[in-house]
C-alpha cells in the first residue's frame, strides 16, 4: 500500500496544482508581531484549546517561521451556522486573520498554495479481507457502509444506489461528536466499512491496528466526476493577499516541517495522481 | 500460395479499372501475409526498414485481410468486399465463435493477416492468434500486469485492439506495457513501459505503426498527469520521441515549422497548471502517407473545475498533425478551448478527399464529442466546415469559421456552484471513441452516436467543518426523443444528416461499411445489425451473448467473406448507463437504473464471426 502514499514527490505535484501567487494588495489588519489564528477549541484531531490539534501545531510552526507570536481566537466550527458561521464570527469579523485548514478550491477566501493533499478513505477491519479499491468495487454492494453526510462519500453512494443500506454520521455538524465514532462503529460491527476524510481519523487509527485504510480513487465511472482527494490550504480574508503571500513563503520554505506535523497526526498524504482516475 | 492466387483472382474480379494496382498490391500483401507459417522466414523477409512501411500500406489495400485497427491509415473502416450484399445479407449466419476469456467491456476489433486472426481481449488483455482454417489457437499470450492499473482505470478495463507490422503483433496492456510479439509464435520481441498506473495512467488505445514508428497514446490521470503521445522504434521498442500535450514548445515538439502560436502550451494556462494539464491521447491515430502527417486528438484539460484553470488550456481538446518520424508538430486545431463540459477531442480522424469549388481537397473529418462534425484541410488544419451532427447540440450555436472557436451559448456555460440544466450533449459527447466509417459509394459517413443531455453543476468546493466536499454533480439522461443513441449518415458535402437510425442505448460500437452496400454495427443491448448504407433500412440482425461496444471488421478465407465482431458490454457507457443513468425526473438514487441495461444483456467477452 505504501506505493499509494506520499513520497518525496508529492509536494511538487501539489504545488503544480496551485495558482500563481496572488498580487500584493491591501495590508492585513494584523497587530504587529502577532499571528491571529481562528480555531475550534474542541475538535480533535484538528484543533483544541489545549493546543493539541494538528492545526494548532501547524499554526505555531508558521508563527515561528514568520517570527510572530500565535494567538488563537476560539470559536466552534460546528455551531448552528456550521463552518460558514464560524468564518463569519471569526475571520470575517476580523477577530483573527487566518484559518489553517480549508480546501484549496474553496470560494470566497484568499487561499495559500496547498500544503497537503489527502483523501477520503475506506476503513474496515483487516480480518474481513474485503476487496475494496474504489466506489465501484462490487463487494460494497453487500456491505453496510457508514459515511459522513454532505460529503463526496454521500454523493458517491447515492450515484450507485448504495445509500439506502448505508448509515449516516454527522460528526461535522455536531459539536460534541468525535470523528473516532465512525471507527468505533466499524470495530463494534455496527457498520462493515466507513467512508470518511482521512485527516479526521488518522490520529485515532494509531491505536487501532486492526483497521485497514484504502484511499477512494477519484472516479467518473458513473458519468459524474467524483472527487475524493482534496488539496488543503490556509485561508485569509479575500482582500488580505499580503498575509496569504507571506504564508505562501512559509509553506514553500517550511514544507517538510509542516509535513512532519501532519504525519505525527496520522494524516496520510497523497500525491494527486495517487487518486487520479482516467 | 493457394491464398495468393485466390486473392489475386478476387481483386481481379472486384476492382475493375484498378486491376493493375490491385494485382501488384495483392502480390505484395500475400507474400507478406504468411508470418504465421514460418517465423524465421518472416523475420528475414520483413526486417528491412522502409520496405516494411510500403508493405504495411500495401497490405492494407488487400480487402481479404484487415491489417490495421481501422483497416487503413485513412481510418475509413470501409471494405471493398462485395460478397455480402443488401440482397443476400438476410441469410447471414454465425460461422464460428470463441470466448475471449475476459468479462469486461470489449472495444476493439480483430486483425486478419494471411490465414491468422489476431485479437486482444479486455483486461487481463489476453492476446490470441487463431488459425482461420480449423480455428485452433496458434498461440495465446497474457502479459503480467500491475494490478493497480485496475483501480485507476476510469471507464472500464477496455482495449481497442492490436496492430501488426514487420512480422510482429503490437499490443498494449492496461498497465502501459507496449508489447511486440512474434506474429508466428507469440514470443515477446520487446516490451516498453509507456506509462505508470501509480501515476494514474493506463493504456487502452490501439497502437498504429507508421514506417519504423509505433505510435502509442496514454489514458488516465484526471489531475496530476500531463498527456503525451509516444513514438517507439518498431525494431527495438526504444522510445524515439514523446510529444506532450501541454508545456513549453520543446515538450510539445513544436518547432519552427509549426503553423500555430508558439509557447501556447504554457501561456494559455495560469501559473504552472500546464504541468497537470491533462490532454491524454487515448483515441485513434491516422496517417497520410503522401503528406507524411500523423493525426490524433487530445483529451480534456486536467482539473475538473474550469474556474480553477483560466485560459484556453492549449493543447487540450486539440487535433494535432505531426511528422511520425520525429513527432514534430506541423499544425494544431483546438476545438473546445477552456473546456467546461468534458468534451474530449480524442475521436478518430478520417482522411478523405472531397470536391470543393471544383478542386479536390484532402480533408480530415472528425466527429467530436462536442457534437460538431469538423472538416479540416489536412495539409494545414484550415477549417472548411463544421456542423452539428446531432440537432440537440445546444452548448454552442455553431463554430466561427474564421477563428474555429465555438460560438458559445452563455446559458449553457458551466460555472462553479451553478447548476446548469439541459446541456446537450452530456459529458459522454454525441460521439465518443466508437469509430465511424466512410462509404465512398454513397459518399456518406456512417456515424455511431450518443444522444444524452445533462444537468451539470460545476465544481464548487466547500468545507463542512472537518470535511471537504464538492457540490458538483453531472446528471445524464436521454436526449430529446428519449433515445440515448443513433447511427446516422452524414454528408461531407454540406455536413447535413441524411438519415438517422435511433437506438435505445448509445451506439458505443463502431461501424463497418462495405462495397456490398451494407453497413454493420452492434448495440449495447446485444444486437449485431446490418443496414442499407444508402437508407439506413434494417436488413438483418442477430442477438449476441453480450452487448456490443466493439467494431465490426471483415475478411475473406478460402474465398469466402466473413464479418467479425467482439461482444462484451461495458466501457464508460456500459458502466454509466448500467448503473448511473437515471430518468430526468427521477431523483438521484431513486431509480436503480442498473436494471435498465441488465434487462437486455450481461457481461462476457466473445468473438463472433458470420458468413453467408
Amino acid at each position: 500500500m505504501s506505493g499509494r502514499f506520499a513520497r518525496s514527490g508529492w509536494l511538487a505535484a501539489a504545488l503544480a496544482l496551485t495558482l500563481a501567487a496572488p498580487p500584493s494588495g491591501a495590508a492585513s489588519g494584523v497587530q504587529q508581531g502577532v499571528l491571529r489564528v481562528c480555531a475550534d477549541p474542541d475538535y480533535m484531531p484538528f484543533s483544541a484549546r489545549s493546543g493539541d490539534g494538528f492545526e494548532n501545531h501547524v499554526a505555531l510552526a508558521v508563527g515561528h517561521a514568520l517570527g510572530e507570536r500565535v494567538r488563537f481566537t476560539w470559536d466552534t466550527e460546528r455551531g448552528r451556522g456550521g463552518f460558514d458561521g464560524f468564518l463569519r464570527e471569526t475571520l470575517r469579523a476580523k477577530r483573527c486573520d487566518v484559518v489553517m485548514d480549508v480546501p484549496y478550491a474553496i470560494d470566497g477566501l484568499a487561499v495559500t498554495h496547498p500544503y497537503y493533499v489527502s483523501s477520503y478513505v475506506f476503513v474496515y477491519p483487516r480480518a474481513k479481507h474485503y476487496d475494496i479499491t474504489s466506489m465501484d468495487s462490487p463487494e460494497l454492494r453487500g456491505l453496510r457502509i457508514g459515511f459522513e453526510t454532505d460529503t463526496p462519500a454521500e454523493t458517491g453512494l447515492k450515484l450507485r444506489t448504495l445509500i439506502t443500506h448505508a448509515k449516516p454520521f454527522e460528526i461535522g455538524d455536531d459539536p460534541g461528536a468525535s470523528p473516532a465514532e465512525i471507527l468505533d462503529a466499524v470495530e463494534q460491527g455496527r457498520i462493515d466499512v466507513a467512508v470518511t476524510w482521512e485527516p479526521s481519523i488518522g490520529y485515532f487509527l494509531r491505536s487501532r491496528h486492526n483497521l485497514v485504510v484504502v484511499a477512494v480513487p477519484n472516479a467518473r465511472s458513473q458519468g459524474s466526476p467524483e472527487q475524493y482527494a482534496f488539496p488543503m490550504a490556509m485561508a485569509t480574508r479575500p482582500d488580505d493577499h499580503t498575509l496569504a503571500a507571506r504564508l505562501d513563503e512559509v509553506i514553500a520554505s517550511h514544507q517538510s516541517e509542516l509535513t512532519g506535523i501532519l504525519a505525527a497526526y496520522g494524516v496520510r498524504l497523497y500525491r494527486p495522481s495517487d487518486v487520479a482516475s482516467r | 500460395m493457394k491464398r495468393q492466387a485466390l486473392a489475386v483472382a478476387l481483386v481481379a474480379a472486384l476492382s475493375g479499372s484498378a486491376l493493375v494496382g490491385g494485382f501488384a498490391v495483392t502480390r505484395a500483401g500475400a507474400h507478406q501475409a504468411q508470418p504465421a507459417q514460418s517465423s524465421a522466414q518472416t523475420v528475414a523477409q520483413t526486417r528491412t526498414g522502409t520496405h516494411s512501411q510500403l508493405s504495411l500500406a500495401a497490405l492494407s489495400e488487400d480487402p481479404n485481410q484487415w491489417v490495421m485497427p481501422s483497416l487503413n491509415y485513412a481510418n475509413t473502416r470501409h471494405s471493398t468486399l462485395t460478397q455480402i450484399t443488401t440482397q443476400n445479407v438476410s441469410g447471414l449466419k454465425a460461422a464460428w465463435t470463441m470466448s475471449t476469456g475476459a468479462t469486461r467491456g470489449h472495444e476493439g476489433q480483430p486483425l486478419v493477416i494471411g490465414d491468422t486472426l489476431y485479437f486482444e481481449s479486455a483486461y487481463p488483455n489476453h492476446i490470441f492468434a487463431v488459425d482461420l482454417g480449423d480455428y485452433h489457437i496458434r498461440w495465446q499470450y497474457t502479459p503480467k500486469e500491475d494490478p493497480f492499473a485496475v483501480s485507476v482505470a476510469c471507464c472500464d478495463l477496455v482495449n481497442r485492439g492490436v496492430a501488426y507490422a514487420d512480422g510482429k503483433i503490437i499490443a498494449a496492456a492496461l498497465d502501459g506495457q507496449i508489447l511486440a510479439l512474434d506474429a508466428a509464435t507469440g514470443r515477446v520481441v520487446w516490451n516498453f513501459k509507456n506509462d505508470d498506473p501509480e501515476r494514474g495512467q493506463t493504456t487502452t488505445a490501439a497502437p498504429l505503426v507508421v514506417g519504423n514508428r509505433v505510435i502509442v497514446g496514454v489514458s488516465g490521470g484526471e489531475f496530476g498527469v500531463r498527456g503525451y503521445l509516444t513514438g517507439l522504434d518498431l525494431a527495438t521498442g526504444h522510445m524515439v520521441w514523446r510529444a506532450f500535450s501541454e508545456g513549453p514548445d520543446s515538450d510539445v515538439l513544436i518547432g519552427s515549422n509549426f503553423s500555430g502560436p508558439h509557447n501556447a502550451g504554457v501561456s494559455t494556462w495560469q501559473g504552472d497548471q500546464w504541468k497537470v494539464g491533462g490532454g491524454t491521447t487515448w483515441g485513434w491515430y491516422s496517417y497520410d502517407p503522401k503528406l507524411d502527417l500523423l493525426y490524433y486528438g487530445t483529451g480534456n484539460p486536467g482539473t475538473w473545475n474550469p474556474s480553477q484553470r483560466p485560459g484556453d488550456n492549449k493543447w487540450s481538446m486539440t487535433i494535432f498533425a505531426r511528422k511520425p518520424e520525429t513527432g514534430a508538430a506541423v499544425w494544431a486545431f483546438q476545438m473546445t478551448p477552456h473546456d467546461k463540459w468534458d468534451y474530449d477531442g480524442i475521436n478518430e480522424m478520417i482522411l478523405v478527399d472531397v470536391q470543393r469549388n471544383g478542386e479536390t481537397v484532402p480533408v480530415l473529418v472528425h466527429f467530436d464529442r462536442n457534437g460538431f462534425g469538423y472538416e479540416l484541410d489536412r495539409r494545414n488544419g484550415k477549417l472548411l466546415l463544421a456542423t452539428k451532427f446531432d440537432p440537440s447540440v445546444n452548448w454552442a450555436s455553431g463554430i466561427d469559421m474564421a477563428t474555429g472557436r465555438p460560438i458559445l451559448n452563455p446559458a449553457k456555460a458551466t460555472m462553479a456552484g451553478v447548476n446548469v440544466h439541459n446541456i446537450c450533449p452530456a459529458a459522454m459527447g454525441n460521439k465518443d471513441q466508437q469509430p465511424a466509417s466512410y462509404d465512398p459509394q454513397t459518399g456518406y459517413f456512417i456515424v455511431p452516436t450518443n444522444h444524452n443531455c445533462m444537468d451539470y453543476k460545476a465544481f464548487s468546493v466547500k468545507y463542512k467543518s472537518g470535511f471537504p466536499f464538492v457540490g458538483a454533480i453531472v446528471k445524464m439522461y436521454p436526449g430529446p426523443g428519449g433515445n440515448r443513441g443513433a447511427v446516422i449518415a452524414w454528408d461531407p458535402a454540406d455536413g447535413h444528416i441524411v438519415w438517422t437510425d435511433k437506438e435505445r442505448f448509445p451506439a458505443w460500437g463502431g461501424v463497418l461499411t462495405t462495397d456490398g452496400g451494407v453497413a454493420f454495427y452492434g448495440t449495447m443491448d446485444g444486437w449485431f445489425k446490418a443496414i442499407d448504407t444508402k437508407t439506413g433500412a434494417p436488413l438483418w440482425k442477430f442477438k449476441v451473448p453480450s452487448g456490443i461496444i466493439a467494431n465490426p471488421m471483415t475478411y475473406t478465407h478460402d474465398g469466402k467473406q466473413y464479418v467479425a465482431i467482439l461482444s462484451g458490454v461495458g466501457g464508460w457507457a456500459g458502466i454509466g448507463l448500467a448503473a448511473g443513468l437515471t430518468e430526468p425526473t427521477a431523483g438521484l438514487g431513486a431509480v436503480n437504473a442498473a436494471s435498465d441495461l441488465s434487462q437486455y444483456t450481461t457481461l462476457g467477452g466473445d468473438l463472433l464471426v458470420f458468413s453467408l
